[in-house]
């Protein structure tokens, strides 16, 4: 994701109070907000209150916004310090499960085969986005963050790692243990999907 | 071997890494002699599509947009969208 000058005047229409400046910003960051309250609490309810409250912020914070970085990533930064804290305030889902790193000598030393072809409607399947779901949600929020970040919303490693304010490297490592356990227990998914 | 320099490129740009940058080289030289990581890799693109493609399924619906406007007491731009 890239700054833009339009949104820059936008931004800056939007600290002088300019409510159509405000509604755009709004309109131009909802749905990518609501996506991320969605995958971080895996509920719809908890993702439509993420949603508000951090537009809520952003319209109260807003002049507050001195542009040393993005504006997206000043938003998402927000966005998710909301979701995190409303993750905090509710009993976990799962327990927590160890991440490992990918074992590179076993994948470099075993037959590699590649996954059956994937049939991409198997997804509009609501049992298999159930699945699908739920495996993200196994994974412990600081893995499941960068994920988000860095795969689903293609966000740099540098901008996610402000975001999350950890070092890039620890943004890269974390993405690689996210990735590889998913890749793992999908790939059980997807067998399993071919054979029945 | 030949390397899918596609997929170099690729993988190079999840490490936030340039082409030319020496993990970069590293990954190029290592992959010449080494199938299993290309369909390491393969399965890794194929996790991040799945998920994309699951999210895209997914609309933020009509009604959380306008009392999410309500609530901030904004007009409501998508309304001229969909007259």
């Amino acid at each position: 994701m890239e700054n833009n000058p339009s949104e820059e005047l936008l931004v800056a229409r939007a600290k002088e109070g300019d409510h159509a400046a405000l509604s755009q910003l709004v309109v131009n960051y909802s749905s990518r907000i609501y996506h991320l309250g969605l995958r971080l609490s895996g509920s719809r309810q908890d993702a439509e209150d993420i949603l508000q409250e951090t537009f809520l912020i952003m319209v109260k914070k807003i002049g507050q916004f001195q542009g040393k970085s993005s504006f997206y990533t000043w938003l998402y930064r927000i966005a998710v310090n909301v979701g995190l804290h409303k993750l905090k305030s509710k009993p976990r889902k799962y327990d927590h499960i160890s991440i490992d790193d990918p074992d590179f000598e076993r994948i470099s030393s075993e037959a590699a085969s590649e996954w059956p072809k994937f049939d991409y409607d198997v997804v509009n399947d609501r049992r298999f986005r159930q699945k699908l779901d739920r495996l993200i949600e196994k994974l412990p929020e600081k893995y499941r963050t960068v994920f988000i970040l860095r795969d689903l919303h293609e966000l740099s490693t540098e901008d996610t790692s402000r975001i999350l304010q950890i070092t890039p490297s620890n943004a890269k490592i974390r993405l690689m243990r996210a990735r590889n356990f998913l890749k793992e227990h999908l790939e059980n998914m997807i067998k399993a999907e071919v054979s029945t | 071997m030949k390397v899918n320099e596609n997929l170099i490129r690729e993988i190079c740009e999840y490490m936030g890494s340039d082409l030319n940058s020496a993990p970069c080289k590293l990954i190029r030289e290592h992959m010449e002699a080494c199938h299993n990581c290309e369909v390491y890799v393969n399965k890794i693109k194929k996790t991040i599509e799945i998920y994309r493609y699951a999210d895209r399924q997914e609309e933020l619906p009509d009604s959380v947009s306008k009392k999410l406007f309500a609530c901030l007491h904004l007009d409501d731009l998508t309304k001229n969208c969909n007259p």
